[in-house]
């Protein structure tokens, strides 16, 4: 965090209330656990909670074909894309604001979500004039492979450029410049390609990129469940790396850190989490920069040990309860993801740019 | 756009079915369709059997020379001394301009009055069609070699005009933004037509205006029958002077789609069906203004979103809003550009679970694909509604049309 940043002095970052700390986890958990729930019972077409525990539980009516395959098919695997998405992004977020020292840095930061933005596109928007991809196309894009490996493939290639030049570039703030610069030239290739695409095509984009936690089931799941198991793993080691990093790079040097390889090991961690997020469920904003300021408010500290799984609680807390809300309990219809997110996230990102204190120059 | 026509999707994994909304305003759409749908969407009240198989004047021969508007709700004709007035107006929206173009027999000076129209000379010697559903009409006519140009060579099906494309006959003008007005300036065709909100997008042709190259804006995304969307060739007659060939080969179409209807009502099982792909999340299902409502009221089928309206034509659902209804559908109808079963469940495993999947009852509208991609469903189907419906007759009511060959749609195997 910056200096002037709101949190705690992070020169003392272990010594805060214990028992804060606990029940606020304990808090965070029962969220999940709630939001989880309300998740699952809520949706287009109204299914009575116990029916749906029921069906949960594997006790349900085996007549009620439409309701198991509700529950089963649709919700839970929605439910649990929400929690992976939630806890992921938050933690991509949170790692990113630390190593930027930036608290408006988010997965985003990086250009790798712009990155599966370009990998998506180049199936969308160019395939209709290469006749090879056509094939592509003919398999059936959404939810497919092809665009799941299509966005990985755009976040791996600018992770590696990023990478690249993270082990020459020294300075943190010249390696943001360069994720920003990455955004801004794939999303202007993406520009591009749109202007010459069918506006077919441009809608097919277009609703990419509202996001969505729904038909990411069977395998995908698996896969998605997969990779940000692994990313969130990486990510609890770096806690303590974390921690150094707050106080300046060069002080976590001369704290012992090797600081190129942590360095290494958060972004690899935010790239998979991010990445592969992106590419399941399209680009989805504000979570990855919002969570990690509201886990701090809540929880009062700076010590990543704690940040971490309080910023995968509340993630995935915030993202189901989104989701409940995408749903518009009683109507036919969702909401983009991506919409709901952005519009809960962005008061948030206000809050907390206002209420920093003004800095004159000092 | 190119290919804007059906205003609906023939995009690749998907289908995003605007039943009735030009393509072009893909993004209010999309935000209208997401964020006011949902208020918006509301139960239309119950419909007459069968409203828009009837012709809303009554059928009288038109006099030599002459053709009537009978189905169609978003154009005029007039016949005034030696010209004609077409005019094009929004019939949902009433307060909005209405667009008037004056048909004036070549040579022949402009008539008094009508300061706002445009003129254009009649009978065309030339026509560049922006989207393939002009093509069409131009081919129903016979007259498919006056397309002197089109918005996108990819989107042609008509087999004369691909001739003519290959003999390098035929320009490629782009659409939107990236409209060639040199070239077409250049070329000076007797008319451009292309589609859009009448009265809306002219302004984006004040070049050509300028130029003295006319544009006509044809709107046939209003019409809510696919009757009334294939009369809109009678504009094009009316150009061509060729009322006689409209009024003999239009009220055959009519005839047969009537006739065909007629059967579709008297059946007495009245198979359900769900349309069009989900992708993801959403699942868009025509609204009971758009055509696809209409086909399937014709053909004798359940529509279970019949009597729901929305201000785009179509619904936003959720996918589970759908998916109740599809486990349990009899048959399932226009999966994208998806050929095939395996291509469905690829897409998403879940599919399987669909009675319509399981009983191998899943058609899909693109048997006429081309080379080029181009499925002729949204050019000549929009001409033929009668073989749409006999297609769709032949699916739902097998015992009604045994020996019907399929047109339009195929099996998913």
């Amino acid at each position: 965090m910056s200096p002037a940043s709101p949190t705690p002095s992070p020169a003392t970052p272990v010594v805060v209330r214990r028992p804060r700390l606990t029940s606020g986890l304990l808090l965070l958990i029962l969220l999940v656990v709630l939001a989880f729930l309300f998740d699952v019972a809520l949706g287009p077409v109204r299914i009575p909670v116990l029916t749906v525990a029921r069906h949960l539980l594997g006790h349900g009516a085996a007549a009620d074909t439409a309701t198991a395959f509700i529950v089963h098919q649709i919700r839970l695997p929605k439910a649990l894309t929400a929690l992976a998405v939630g806890s992921g992004l938050a933690v991509s977020g949170l790692q990113m604001q630390t190593l930027f020292r930036n608290p408006l840095a988010g997965p985003s930061a990086l250009g790798l979500t712009a990155g599966a933005g370009l990998g998506v596109a180049l199936i969308m928007l160019t395939s209709g004039s290469a006749a090879s991809a056509l094939a592509v196309r003919q398999l059936g894009l959404a939810g497919s492979w092809a665009l799941v490996l299509a966005a990985t493939a755009g976040a791996a290639a600018v992770m590696a450029l990023v990478l690249a030049l993270a082990a020459r570039v020294r300075d943190n703030v010249v390696l943001l410049i360069v994720g920003l610069m990455v955004a801004s030239v794939t999303g202007a290739i993406v520009s591009l390609w749109q202007y010459f695409s069918a506006p077919e095509q441009i809608q097919e984009y277009l609703l990419w990129t509202f996001g969505a936690l729904g038909g990411v089931t069977g395998p995908h799941l698996a896969v998605l469940a997969t990779v940000v198991a692994l990313g969130l793993g990486l990510a609890l080691t770096s806690a303590k790396p974390l921690n150094a990093l707050l106080l300046g790079e060069n002080y976590a040097r001369s704290l012992g850190l090797r600081v190129r390889r942590s360095r290494t090991l958060i972004i690899l961690s935010t790239s998979l989490l991010a990445g592969s997020i992106t590419a399941f469920c399209g680009p989805i904003g504000f979570v990855g920069i919002a969570v990690p300021h509201l886990t701090r408010a809540l929880l009062g500290t700076a010590d990543h040990r704690i940040l971490l799984p309080g910023a995968c609680l509340l993630g995935a807390a915030l993202v189901l309860a989104c989701d409940c809300l995408a749903q518009l309990p009683g109507s036919q219809i969702t909401l983009p993801i991506n919409v709901v997110t952005s519009l809960l996230g962005a008061p948030v990102v206000l809050w907390v740019v206002l209420r920093r204190p003004i800095r004159t120059a000092a | 756009m190119p290919h804007s026509l059906p205003s609906s999707g023939r995009v690749g994994g998907t289908t995003f079915t605007f039943w009735r909304q030009p393509s072009g305003w893909l993004l209010s759409l999309l935000l209208a369709s997401h964020l006011g749908g949902w208020s918006q969407a509301r139960v239309a009240p119950p419909r007459p059997p069968a409203p828009a198989t009837r012709p809303s004047q009554a059928a009288t021969p038109a006099p030599a020379g002459r053709t009537t508007v009978q189905y169609a709700k978003g154009f005029r004709l007039a016949y005034v001394g030696n010209y004609k007035v077409i005019s094009i107006q929004n019939p949902f929206e009433p307060q909005a301009k209405v667009m008037r173009y004056l048909l004036v027999p070549r040579g022949a000076a402009r008539p008094a009055g009508y300061p706002d129209a445009q003129v254009i000379e009649t009978p065309l010697r030339s026509l560049v069609a922006l989207s393939s559903m002009h093509v069409a009409l131009a081919d129903f006519l016979g007259s498919a070699d006056l397309v002197v140009g089109v918005g996108s060579f990819k989107y042609v099906s008509a087999p004369r005009v691909r001739q003519r494309i290959a003999a390098g006959q035929v320009y490629e003008v782009g659409q939107g933004k990236e409209l060639n007005n040199e070239l077409l300036v250049a070329h000076h065709p007797d008319l451009v037509m292309t589609t859009g909100s009448p009265g809306e997008g002219i302004d984006h042709f004040q070049t050509l205006r300028a130029a003295g190259v006319p544009v006509l804006i044809n709107s046939e995304w209003v019409e809510t029958t696919p009757l009334a969307r294939a009369e809109w060739v009678k504009v094009l007659a009316a150009l061509l002077n060729k009322e006689a060939v409209v009024n003999q080969k239009f009220d055959a179409v009519a005839r047969e789609y009537q006739r065909l209807a007629a059967l579709g009502h008297q059946a007495t099982k009245k198979p359900s069906v769900v349309v069009g792909l989900p992708f993801k999340d959403v699942w868009y299902v025509p609204d009971t203004d758009s055509y696809m409502a209409q086909f399937l009221r014709d053909a004798g089928a359940t529509y279970h979103w019949d009597r729901v309206k929305a201000p785009s034509g179509s619904l936003a659902l959720s996918f589970e809003a759908v998916a109740p209804v599809a486990l349990g559908a009899d048959y399932w109808l226009q999966t994208g550009s998806l050929s095939t079963k395996a291509a469905l469940l690829a897409q998403d495993a879940r599919y399987a679970a669909f009675a319509p999947v399981q009983r191998g009852r899943v058609f899909n509208n693109n048997l006429r694909t081309n080379a080029q991609g181009s499925n002729d469903y949204w050019e000549s189907g929009a001409m033929h509604p009668d073989l749409i419906l006999a297609d769709l007759l032949h699916i739902l009511h097998p015992e009604l049309l045994p020996t019907w060959t399929l047109r339009y749609y195929r099996p998913l195997r």
